[in-house]
């Protein structure tokens, strides 16, 4: 190895400024920005007697075609408003963090409009009946618009998966009471924590017996048991990984997540499984935030999570084991697998020791945003009763919330699929492939065991 | 900011060889951002030595820095 000349080098250190930096050049902070700028707006909305229902409007259910026309022929100032909300907001974040507007913009308008059409066909009263789920369709329909029609990749400016599943998740707290997620927090986090421990421990094994290299194993193991491909770039960079595995696990997960996707929610509703249950155990056996709640979705609405009154106890329970239970502790997981990689396995020079400082920097702060939200929505709302919260808070503050959410949502499942695209992906490769189904099959048995049978009444009366 | 006109540990971050633009890194992931970004904390600095072909930490380095700022070091042979 040749040795560098020693130099005197104008540097400029990193001071606090560039910690700081990091609430404009994140997109778990432009989240926590847009959600709970949302939120705040349409509380001083509510207080003041108003609400910001009418730029929240989403399609109505409809029965046939005419009844639809009307709904938009009443309703196009309304998606037009919301649409150059959308617009401005997201292309001011998205700029902030360093994409071209000129790309974005149009890449948006693409994005909206498509939204717009999953989400009537989701509305149609025959939709679950031909199984046209809005994420199943949306995702589909990203699939074959990525894979198929050659769109240019300057269009995957406005496909930003992680930012708007993230700005949907904060603006989710707000529709969920605090003291629910203080209930359930803690079984969440002890059942998300056994399937991660045991799902790391199976990938990590079996990949180092079929003879790959630690840091691939870890990579893999953590794409499995925490939170999918961010997990295993997080991982890639604590153990100091080569560049290839990155992608190795990258096209794993997708492979897997997309699958589970499909095949968990039918199988939960096959199983019959209560709302509640199988959002827990879409919770740990998804590898990925946006996947999973594309699966939590689906599965909402076939077990009738989606009508009023329902509570989308898939969905709360879904973002309880996955947020809570798994997300939060990525950092913890870089901290101590980088420990393990620079004192146990074979050295790699790099200069630097692990620091617990970095259990902070790899936190996913939109959680911050979730609670926050939550926390805010939950106090302000305390002194409602029942009947009154039901009454006046739901239809004109947490209503439209959760509608904007939804729109979030669906933004996040069709830039999945969009971008997407299968022949970019790097080869998985068998021995890889082979270690981490290895894990995913028994984090979905384990994760089945502990929903449906050791804390099935848990999940059952969720949020009653 | 202050400016450090010394002697100074080399960081990956300045190093000629990282790559840790969120842009860049996720054109050279392939289907990163299918389910994730380049943008996300859980990414904190990282980024990719491409004279190492490693992922690496911005405040890491080696033996191999080569300032950013200067484009002809002269490293000596062991």
């Amino acid at each position: 190895m040749s040795s560098v000349s020693e130099t005197t080098t104008t540097l400029e250190t990193k001071g606090a400024s560039g910690t700081w930096r990091e609430i404009w050049l994140k997109e778990d902070w432009w989240a926590i920005w847009i959600g709970l700028g949302t939120v705040i707006v349409a509380y001083i909305f509510f207080v003041n007697g108003s609400s910001i229902k009418w730029l929240a409007v989403t399609p109505a259910k409809w029965s046939d075609l005419s009844a639809l026309g009307a709904h938009f022929a009443a309703n196009y100032l309304r998606y037009i408003a919301q649409f150059i909300v959308f617009l401005a907001v997201f292309t001011f974040a998205l700029s902030a963090l360093g994409h071209r507007a000129r790309d974005f913009i149009p890449s948006f308008i693409i994005l909206y409009v498509l939204s717009v059409a999953i989400f009537a066909l989701g509305q149609w009263d025959k939709a679950s009946t031909y199984n046209l789920e809005p994420p199943l369709v949306a995702l589909v329909v990203g699939l074959i618009l990525a894979n198929f029609a050659g769109l240019p990749r300057w269009l995957d400016s406005g496909f930003r998966v992680e930012f708007y599943i993230k700005t949907g998740i904060v603006l989710l707290g707000a529709t969920l009471p605090f003291t629910l997620i203080i209930w359930a927090g803690p079984v969440a986090i002890l059942q998300a924590s056994i399937v991660s421990l045991v799902t790391f421990a199976v990938i990590y094994w079996v990949a180092t017996r079929l003879g790959l290299d630690k840091r691939l194993a870890a990579t893999l193991g953590a794409g499995g048991a925490v939170c999918g491909v961010s997990a295993a770039i997080a991982i890639a960079g604590a153990v100091g990984a080569k560049k290839e595995y990155a992608p190795i696990a990258i096209t794993t997960v997708i492979i897997w997540a997309v699958a589970m996707i499909f095949v968990l929610p039918q199988l939960a509703y096959y199983l019959h499984l209560p709302a509640g249950v199988g959002g827990a155990w879409i919770g740990t056996s998804e590898f990925a935030d946006a996947a999973g709640f594309a699966a939590a979705e689906t599965f909402n609405r076939l077990s009738g999570g989606d009508t009023a009154g329902s509570g989308n106890q898939a969905v709360i329970a879904y973002t309880l084991i996955k947020v809570i239970g798994r997300d939060v502790w990525i950092g913890i997981w870089a901290f101590v697998l980088a420990i393990v990689a620079t004192t146990q396995w074979e050295r790699v020079e790099s200069g630097r020791k692990p620091e617990a400082v970095e259990i902070w920097r790899r936190f996913p702060k939109f959680i911050i945003g979730f609670l926050v939200a939550s926390l805010f929505l939950t106090f302000v709302t305390t002194r409602y009763s029942l009947a009154d919260y039901n009454k006046t808070v739901v239809p004109t503050l947490v209503g439209p919330i959760k509608d904007l959410r939804t729109w979030a949502f669906i933004f996040c499942f069709l830039s999945i699929g969009l971008t997407t695209r299968f022949r970019d992906l790097a080869s998985a490769g068998r021995k890889p492939f082979l270690a981490f189904s290895a894990g995913a099959i028994v984090n979905v048995i384990i994760g089945f065991i502990l929903s449906a049978v050791v804390f099935a009444a848990h999940w059952e009366n969720l949020g009653h | 900011m202050e400016s450090v006109n010394a002697q100074v540990r080399p960081q990956c971050s300045r190093c000629n060889s990282f790559r840790g633009d969120a842009k860049e890194l996720e054109l050279l992931l392939p289907g990163l951002t299918s389910l994730s970004s380049a943008y996300a904390s859980v990414r904190s600095d990282d980024g990719i030595c491409v004279r190492h072909d490693r992922f690496v930490g911005a405040g890491s380095y080696c033996a191999d820095f080569s300032p950013a700022s200067m484009r002809s070091p002269q490293p000596s042979s062991k």
